[in-house]
């Protein structure tokens, strides 16, 4: 079967989600780890963010509303979304995360709650991205993404 | 077989702990750590399982040649953890993590009596260097 057409697609979207600012180098970490003993490592370890993330994004909605406002525990749940966003690369919404930490120390409750609004904005459009690029990859099949991941 | 697969061939298996509470970081830790080849991994998810481990391992006679651990914590975080662990005369290198590398998480790392911190996320590059520097590569 020819898959070349498919390795366009799928090498373009990788590019696109780099040269827009969705991931960074960590991101190519995770594809070097994977290997014929973890032939799905990255997928499974974005499938970990986005589970860890959507109950953090929960957290956070949650202790916004609480009164009076928790900086410090929101700043913590932030700290943790922001770890777990770097181990895959996810760029944009770690220097999301920065901006709500900044913000937490400022106790400016008005900047984080647009901090909230644009990581969700962010969250969702890179599961978006993701979940599509991950479907073109599952057409190549893993045999011949190990052989392409050597060229 | 590859430079760094002879290499790890070569030297004695390595043991680290690695203390971290989110699944997110094991599972990039333990990948790295096996592609670094040659180590004998034990976890803990908090500063105080990690303390019990380092105690239980026979503290005087060096149960880790490193240890790897993260802040920000439940039930005990990195530094206390650090601190306990230097208390109970274990002279293992201690390389403090987190997402943050503010000057002050860096200090308080190393007045716990780390001997060295890195920033989130471990990478390739990173573990190999720590390696490098506490004569494990």
């Amino acid at each position: 079967m020819d898959y070349s057409n498919l390795w366009r697609q799928i090498f373009s979207m990788k590019k696109s989600l780099f040269d827009q600012g969705y991931l960074d180098e960590q991101y190519n970490q995770l594809e070097e780890l994977q290997d014929d003993s973890s032939p799905n490592f990255v997928e499974e370890v974005v499938a970990l963010f986005f589970k860890d993330s959507s109950r953090l994004l929960t957290n956070i909605e949650q202790a916004l509303e609480k009164y009076p406002q928790d900086f410090y525990r929101l700043d913590s749940l932030v700290h943790q979304f922001k770890g777990s966003g770097s181990s895959i690369g996810a760029l944009r919404m770690k220097n999301e995360c920065s901006m709500f930490k900044a913000h937490c120390n400022d106790r400016n409750l008005e900047g984080c709650r647009r901090s909230l609004q644009k990581m969700k904005r962010e969250h969702a459009t890179l599961k978006q991205k993701l979940e599509t690029y991950f479907q073109l990859l599952r057409q190549v099949g893993p045999r011949e993404r190990a052989v392409n991941s050597r060229k | 077989m590859t430079g760094a697969a002879a290499a790890a061939a070569e030297r004695r298996a390595i043991r680290v702990l690695l203390v971290e509470d989110e699944e997110i970081h094991r599972v990039l830790a333990r990948a790295l750590l096996r592609a670094a080849g040659g180590v004998v991994l034990d976890e803990a998810e908090n500063g105080a399982e990690a303390v019990r481990r380092v105690r239980e391992g026979g503290a005087g006679a060096g149960a880790y040649d490193l240890i790897l651990t993260d802040r920000q914590m439940p039930v005990m975080d990195g530094h206390e953890a650090t601190r306990q662990i230097r208390a109970l005369g274990v002279t293992t290198p201690i390389v403090g993590l987190s997402s943050d590398s503010l000057a002050a998480d860096v200090d308080a790392f190393i007045k716990a009596g780390a001997d060295d911190f890195t920033p989130k996320p471990l990478s390739k590059e990173k573990l190999n260097r720590i390696l490098a520097k506490f004569n494990l590569a």
